[in-house]
């Protein structure tokens, strides 16, 4: 049997995890689609930011990226779980299915997906309770930084003052990111919650070149200067002939490892 | 099979005692590692076939893993690789005669593979390196401070180092250290005592004394290239 | 008698001025200044005519060495790109506001000034630029002092200020495979030395915001770690109008120049 679920709450909640978790305990196959949410008056709506998908795909291989627009084979709908996230804000008017946006109802036609499930993070008992924010007037810029690859101590000094507060008041930051041993993080922070969530993922790229993979940074805050953001990441980055260098020392220390 | 290297430096050009060595190793027991650390070129000799050789191992050679020594420091310095350095020290002490013959010694095909070449190895917990960590001239011998050794130590963070700038061989062990620090600062105060583990420095000689070092038992040889049989009763080689 | 050590005033006058107050208010007039006059703060030429002033004995700092002769200092002295970039313009800041007096000054500064049993080092013996951390290795640490032949060594650059005490100290050597019979043995009893590192008065480190120095009074061998408090929004906002990274400021107010700091305590370049 087929399922599909709808999962909507505020940025920060912690769906993406839960998701996460949900996947890991489904027997079969799996399928995921995140929608972008809708602009609000005053209230600028979170980036459809793609950090979501290749988080879990690096953690479930094997995730079916439906809002790729492709249906799954017939085989593969064989007792699969379908997760469509929604960043929303409000709870919504009805309980249950009833309570889907409208919009989100005509957005799924696109796909052929008619949910058969809808929870809320804040509404419904089955997803645990964080204390979330109240997003008013939020500000929030996103950066694609593929193909790009930091240096990791300027990396550490960034987070911090990017998180202190020095660049305007940060309520949340979450990126996915490139270091030059190949290494593909995911660093996530939340006003709310004490300390950054740092993980490396499985991916590991190889020791020459800059990966092609997905690597952005999302900030959502207040009095934000983005302008002060992006000059201090791009002295964050290294340049070809720095990560060449670095690559090539971490080559020759693989080599010389093995000669023994 | 025993795991053993072969520490040489100081050949200066002298592909005899270069090939002598080599026809030593390949009657040595064991699976041999050969390491040359540093000063493969001097002033007293032309060096390039020397160089030539190292480049390009005969079929039956063992492989040799260099470093830079002094003398390569010299070359590199007095040729401008360093920036606007040249080898002022060595022309204050030996004089103007000298960096020339050293200059007409070698090649210059060969100095960008010299200054391709890496400042130590640090193979297990153990460096080798031509001076020290500090300095590629640090003159390291049986009887300079322990404290000064250790600290040469710690700077490559290894247990034993292996030193060839004072072309002297010995082995010096340092078996128990022990040192109270106590810092005060705005937090309180910290006390420790550091103890330090068994560590030692290995000089290994130049040109036809040379040092094998027994990886598994920890027991170095100072041979003399031409002699190894001779010594064989002296217990090493009945290792195996 | 008491004599007060300074370091690393890097441009903050409003810092070097509450810091030579509290020194004036205490009746010392002893005071020997371990360099880094200049450097990520908005006021180089005030300090230093400060400084000149007042006669302080000083060393030259990494900073003003590095001013004088171009960043000829390696970069690894850095603790991350970002760092480095960040160095470098306040750097270039820096050199196009010295003046060429100002400039000379610092060129003839000593490396490091001897006084009896106490040497006062910038960074430490071996170089300007080597960092001296309370965490170092303690025959590491000792090997210093005991290699300049001094009892006290008084050093700065990692703007962190302490007083570390090294004594107890032996080492026992063996001789291996020296061709006779007889195993040579031999212990030495290591000498009773100190560390004292002054900490910074104009870009602090040790995770708050006042200005540090010591008290080292050479009867009693009593070391103070002293913490003074400074018009901080001054400093800033005169960092600010310089058209200085905004991040000093930001740093220096909610002290968190502890982000900063370098990690590896005895890394000295090899260049
Ligand atoms: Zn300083
Ligand atoms: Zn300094």
């Amino acid at each position: 049997m087929s399922q599909t679920w709808i999962i909507s709450g505020p940025p920060g909640c912690g769906k993406t995890s839960w998701i996460l978790n949900t996947f890991k305990n489904h027997s079969g196959n799996c399928g995921y689609v995140r929608l972008g949410g809708y602009s609000e008056i005053n209230l600028e709506q979170a980036i459809n930011s793609k950090i979501d998908f290749a988080f879990l795909k690096d953690q479930i291989p094997n995730l079916l990226d439906l809002s790729s627009s492709k249906l799954p084979l017939e085989v593969e709908k064989e007792n699969i779980l379908i997760i469509i996230e929604f960043p929303q804000f409000f709870i919504p008017k009805f309980q249950g299915i009833s309570g889907i946006d409208l919009r989100v109802i005509k957005e799924l036609e696109i796909y052929n997906l008619q949910p058969n499930k809808y929870l809320h993070f804040g509404r419904d008992l089955e997803l645990p309770i964080k204390d979330t924010l109240d997003f008013k007037a939020i500000e929030s810029c996103s950066i694609d930084l593929k193909k790009n690859i930091w240096d990791p101590a300027s990396l550490n000094t960034f987070w911090f003052e990017l998180v202190n507060g020095a660049y305007g008041d940060v309520y949340r930051a979450k990126a996915l990111m490139n270091l030059p041993d190949g290494r593909y993080i995911l660093f996530n922070w939340i006003l709310t919650q004490k300390g950054s969530q740092y993980q490396t993922l499985n991916q590991v790229a190889p020791l020459n070149g800059r990966p092609e993979r997905h690597s952005e940074i999302v900030i959502q805050g207040k009095n934000l200067n983005f302008q002060l953001i992006k000059s201090t990441i791009n002295n964050c980055l290294l340049s070809d002939a720095v990560l060449e260098h670095h690559q090539a020392t971490l080559r020759n220390s693989q080599l010389q490892t093995s000669r023994n | 099979m025993i795991e053993r290297w072969a520490l040489i430096s100081g050949l200066k050009g002298d592909l005899d005692t270069y090939e002598l060595i080599q026809k030593d190793l390949k009657k040595t027991p064991g699976n041999i590692t050969l390491f040359v650390l540093g000063d493969m070129i001097g002033p007293e000799k032309n060096c390039n076939k020397l160089l030539h050789r190292l480049i390009n191992p005969k079929s039956n050679d063992l492989q040799p893993w260099c470093i830079y020594g002094w003398w390569e420091e010299q070359i590199l310095l007095e040729s401008g690789y360093r920036g606007n350095q040249r080898a002022e020290a060595l022309r204050i002490n030996k004089g103007e005669e000298v960096v020339k013959s050293l200059i007409n010694a070698v090649d210059k095909s060969f100095l960008d593979w010299i200054a391709a070449l890496q400042f130590g190895f640090v193979e297990l917990d153990c460096g080798l390196i031509h001076g020290s960590s500090k300095d590629v001239g640090d003159d390291l011998t049986l009887d300079t401070p322990p404290l000064t050794l250790l600290d040469r130590l710690t700077r490559l963070q290894v247990n034993r180092l292996f030193t060839a700038r004072s072309t002297q061989q010995f082995h010096l062990e340092l078996t128990e250290g022990i040192l109270n620090s106590e810092v005060h600062d705005l937090t309180g105060n910290h006390k420790k005592e550091q103890k330090v583990p068994q560590k030692a420095v290995i000089g290994v000689g130049a040109g036809k004394n040379y040092t094998l070092y027994d990886v598994g038992t920890d027991n170095t040889q100072f041979v003399r290239a031409g002699y190894q049989s001779e010594k064989k009763k002296n217990g090493f080689g009945l290792h195996f | 008698m008491n004599q007060a050590v300074i370091s690393c005033l890097h441009a903050n006058l409003p810092a070097v001025e509450a810091v030579l107050k509290d020194i004036e208010l205490q009746g010392i007039t002893n005071i020997t200044c371990l360099g880094d006059l200049v450097g990520y703060g908005p006021q180089p030429n005030e300090v230093i005519e400060l400084i000149k002033e007042k006669k302080i004995a000083t060393c030259q700092g990494c900073w003003d060495e590095d001013v004088v002769d171009g960043l000829d200092a390696c970069d690894c002295s850095y603790p991350s790109q970002i760092a480095e970039r960040r160095g470098h313009f306040a750097h270039q800041w820096t050199t196009e506001k010295l003046t060429k007096e100002n400039k000379d000054f610092l060129a003839n500064l000593p490396y490091s000034i001897r006084k009896d049993k106490c040497l006062f080092v910038h960074g430490s013996p071996n170089s300007q630029h080597e960092y001296l951390l309370p965490d170092m290795d303690a025959f590491a640490a000792l090997e210093r002092v005991e290699n300049a032949k001094a009892e006290i060594l008084f050093c700065g650059h990692t703007h962190q200020p302490y007083i570390r005490e090294l004594a107890n100290g032996s080492i026992a050597v063996k001789v291996k495979n020296s061709g006779s019979k007889d195993i040579q043995k031999k212990e030495m009893n290591l000498p009773m030395r100190r560390i004292v590192n002054a900490g910074s008065v104009g870009e602090p480190r040790h995770g708050g915001t006042k200005a540090t120095y010591v008290v080292y009074n050479d009867i009693t061998n009593d070391v103070k770690i002293r913490e003074v408090e400074y018009d901080i929004e001054l400093t800033c906002k005169a960092i600010i109008n310089a058209g200085l990274p905004p991040i000093f400021a930001w740093r220096l107010k909610n002290g968190f120049e502890f982000a900063e700091r370098a990690e590896d305590a005895s890394h000295v370049c090899e260049r």
